[in-house]
């Protein structure tokens, strides 16, 4: 179907409008919320699909969308309240993680949101469901999403939780947007839980991560990688000594975290946390890795294909998945990025439908299609 | 007939239908009653399954069940139909110590499943006052707290896998050990669906190794407002205790004539905070927390010795709606949160109310999480008395939600609060969790009319699409 004149009228060529947009795409970048309804409404009535955008870093997860409009959220991006005082903080969806960071560190305040962040966005991070290296020590990112607003596939504005640290009122919609992919809505806003920064950090690199990991009580992180292991310490500066002194490493201030492996493919391998040292010597040795002690996931850098199906087979054997991240367009059609769909795939289906109605958002991004 | 179909189910002795029985399983702990038309004690998961299939057949209604110590009416059969008790689903199949997980079943009760797994140096974190009572299967389906959640959450932060008997008598597991599970978080929806979306028969909880050491501080303060200061100071500082709870001198005072536990009753509130990990660190706060104290006007100030007076102190923190009952017969206990700067003119809100409609209210809180529990102590019999007590009720959520807050923090809504969503939810919220609701169970045989309202899934998209100059 021809795209609705309207939505082609406040479309433009993406590049020169979003930073890290599709090069040569249709893109709309709302202003306003209301902005924001009024294109998926539209959208809605004409079945025109759309590809949700934050800043691209995730765009590599699920299934490829054949979208004919993208929509990018980063004109969504003001810090609608910050209470430092009650470690909470409102912000639109399209505010880079980098961003928001540096923000809080001014008060010494933290979202724990990924270390390594690039041009990703809050709203993006939230609905890739993707988590930091602190995770060990503080739970993954869904357990921080206090709120989400979200505009659903059929242009309803909904909102979920709420601003406070602890809530039961109703059904838990901001964990079920963690993650969701855009298949719930476009989330606008989301209130996140903060954390304080710590007075002292330190890292060490110890020759034995698990003798490592016994001798201390909830480090921050613990990241091993080809070349070697390494405890992350937060808390009180005597806290910090005292830990260090148990480990026998070569400590420095502050937090060093290695980067993201690198390469044409990415993926990350998920294993229940007491199989990560087995599933390190299952990778290629052309793999580099950086594998989340404790956590049970794995982060891939690649240069090939090879390997993959094998490493999926066992993963997905012991209960966990090899879900692609990152990887040339062409071979998700030869390889499905998710593996084998979860159970509960179907009530899935039905749930993203009853948002959704017309699957205009985001068409096919989870496991199995949905 | 439906019951013996149970009865050909499961045996007559795990099928109750005698008047007398039925009406102990018409009630939780709060003050809701409903009418159960019969009562079964499934064994296993496919037990479940059957009887679920059996009820849909009959079109009746499935309400489970854990230990009934649910305050917001959640367990109660308010349409009456099949309470399905699932205390006979009661093993810790499996425990990883590598992985600090286990595999249980929903009758296990919370502290029981903590003193199992001691002996790995871990524990199950959620520790709700009822904990020697209530059910782990109760806790994910009220995402229940307790005072410790104020640094290691709430119940679905501890749930990584569920085992779920859906509506249609089908059985599956969502989640797993890995992290991350690909879809949907179909997990994290149902922990804390009260039983609406389907009949958790297993799960996967995640253990928390126990601190190696811990300092509970115990101040007293000449107002509500200073320990409530105290509090605020105490984040503010960038800490962040394992947790921090606060008793006024009413419930103060309930507690020492019961336990005598050793709490200053003269002064007008005391603050319990704990603080736990290595040495140098809980001295390190320790030492934060008695100075922000003494700065917010501490009366009395005192650290726990030993693990005896730190027990002692906690038991009358947890003992708080016990000893209510020698005040008046019943009690309604309130659960809302307010974001924490609010907790000072909340709390003043709060003791206006009472007075207003001359109700005996007592504090008890989880100050650190600004999880307030007023509590209304009253006899039932008193003629009018019931509906005084929950307008005054209705009353203090309209004041929590007013500055930010919400409805409930760790209890539920069951059917105490569902008349008050719409106080906190629009039309298009309510409507979308009804869409929910009715993608796992359509024709809403788990736990009708818990939650939602009637007539939340009737908004009608009034959708104007004008046409915007906006670029």
């Amino acid at each position: 179907m021809a795209l609705n004149p309207v939505l082609r009228e406040l479309a433009k060529r993406a590049s020169d409008t979003v930073e890290g947009a599709p090069p040569g795409a249709l893109l709309v970048a709302p202003q306003a919320i209301a902005d924001l309804v009024e294109v998926v409404a539209r959208a809605d009535v004409d079945r025109t699909s759309l590809l949700i955008w934050g800043g691209g870093s995730h765009q590599g997860l699920g299934n490829r969308v054949d979208a004919e409009l993208v929509l990018a959220t980063s004109r969504l991006n003001a810090l609608v309240d910050w209470q430092p005082d009650d470690l909470t903080v409102v912000v639109g969806v399209g505010m880079k993680v980098a961003d928001l960071e540096s923000r809080l560190a001014e008060r010494g305040q933290t979202a724990l949101l990924p270390e390594h962040p690039g041009l990703a966005t809050v709203g993006g991070v939230v609905a890739s469901g993707v988590s930091g290296f602190r995770r060990l020590r503080y739970g993954p990112t869904r357990d921080r999403v206090l709120e989400v607003r979200l505009v659903t596939g059929d242009g309803r504005q909904v909102r979920g939780g709420g601003r406070v640290v602890k809530n039961v009122t109703g059904y838990d919609l901001p964990r079920l947007a963690c993650g969701s992919l855009g298949r719930l809505g476009v989330i606008t806003e989301v209130c996140l839980k903060l954390s304080p920064l710590p007075e002292a950090t330190m890292t060490v690199s110890v020759e034995d991560r698990n003798s490592a990991k016994a001798r201390l009580y909830r480090p921050l992180s613990i990241l091993a990688d080809q070349r070697g292991s390494y405890v992350y310490l937060a808390g009180t500066r005597a806290e910090v000594e005292e830990q260090v002194a148990r480990l026998d490493g070569s400590a420095r201030e502050g937090l060093h975290w290695p980067p993201d492996p690198d390469g044409p493919f990415r993926f990350s391998l998920r294993v229940p946390p007491r199989l990560l040292d087995e599933a390190c010597v299952r990778l290629p040795e052309t793999w580099e890795w950086l594998a989340l002690v404790g956590v049970g996931e794995i982060r891939i850098g690649a240069p090939g294909a090879a390997g993959a199906t094998e490493a999926r087979v066992w993963a997905e054997s012991v209960g966990g998945a090899l879900v692609v991240t990152q990887a040339p367009e062409a071979w998700y059609q030869e390889f499905d990025p998710w593996g084998t769909p979860p159970p509960g795939t179907e009530l899935t289906a039905k749930l993203s439908e009853a948002f959704d109605p017309h699957r205009i958002l985001n068409r096919r991004r989870l496991p199995g299609g949905v | 007939m439906f019951i013996d179909g149970l009865v050909g189910l499961l045996g007559r002795d795990r099928v109750l239908d005698h008047p007398l029985e039925l009406h102990v399983y018409s009630r939780d702990s709060s003050v809701a009653r409903g009418h159960a038309s019969v009562v079964v004690f499934p064994k296993s998961t496919d037990e479940v399954a059957a009887v679920v299939r059996l009820a849909a057949q009959y079109r009746a209604p499935v309400v489970a069940r854990g230990a009934g110590t649910g305050l917001a009416g959640g367990a109660v059969p308010s349409e009456g139909g099949v309470v399905v008790s699932l205390l006979g689903l009661n093993s810790i199949d499996s425990v990883s110590a590598e992985d600090r997980t286990a595999w249980v079943g929903p009758g296990v009760i919370n502290l029981d499943l903590s003193r199992a797994v001691a002996s790995h140096g871990l524990h199950f974190a959620p520790d709700p006052s009822s904990q020697s009572a209530c059910t782990i299967g109760g806790n994910i389906a009220n995402n229940s707290g307790g005072p410790h959640c104020l640094a290691e959450g709430s119940t679905v932060n501890h749930v990584l896998a569920l085992e779920v008997v859906l509506a249609d008598g089908s059985v599956i597991t969502v989640g797993s050990a890995a992290p991350d599970p690909i879809g949907f978080d179909l997990r994290g929806l149902i922990v804390g669906s009260e039983g609406t979306l389907g009949i958790v028969t297993r799960a996967l909880v995640k253990l928390t190794p126990n601190p190696p050491d811990v300092r509970t501080l115990l101040a007293s303060f000449p107002s509500v407002g200073a320990a409530a200061g105290a509090v605020s100071g105490i984040i503010a500082a960038g800490l962040v205790p394992a947790a921090l709870e606060m008793m006024d001198r009413e419930m103060v005072q309930a507690v020492e004539n019961w336990l005598h536990a050793g709490l200053p009753t003269e002064d007008a509130a005391i603050l319990l905070a704990e603080v736990t990990g290595v040495t140098e660190a809980v001295e390190a706060e320790a030492a934060i927390v008695a100075r922000i104290a003494e700065a917010n006007g501490a009366r009395t100030l005192r650290m726990a010795a030993d693990d005896e007076e730190r027990a002692l102190l906690w038991k009358g923190r947890k003992s708080a709606f016990g000893a209510v009952a020698q005040a008046a017969p019943n009690y309604y206990l309130h659960d809302t949160v307010v974001p924490r700067t609010r907790l000072v003119e909340v709390m003043e809100e709060v003791y206006r109310v009472a007075a207003r409609y001359g109700l005996t209210m007592m504090n008890v809180f989880h100050a650190g999480d600004g999880n307030l529990h007023p509590l209304i102590a009253f006899d039932a019999e008193e003629p009018g008395m019931l509906d005084r007590v929950q307008a005054a009720a209705a009353e203090l959520a309209a004041i929590c939600i007013n500055v930010g807050g919400v409805l409930s923090g760790e209890h539920g809504i069951g059917l105490e609060k569902r008349d008050l969503m719409p106080l906190f939810f629009t039309k298009a919220d309510l409507d979308a969790q009804a869409r929910i609701k009715e993608v796992f169970d359509p024709t809403s045989v788990f736990n009708p009319n818990k939650i939602l309202p009637e007539g939340s899934r009737c908004f009608d998209l009034d959708r104007p699409v004008p046409d915007g100059a906006w670029v």
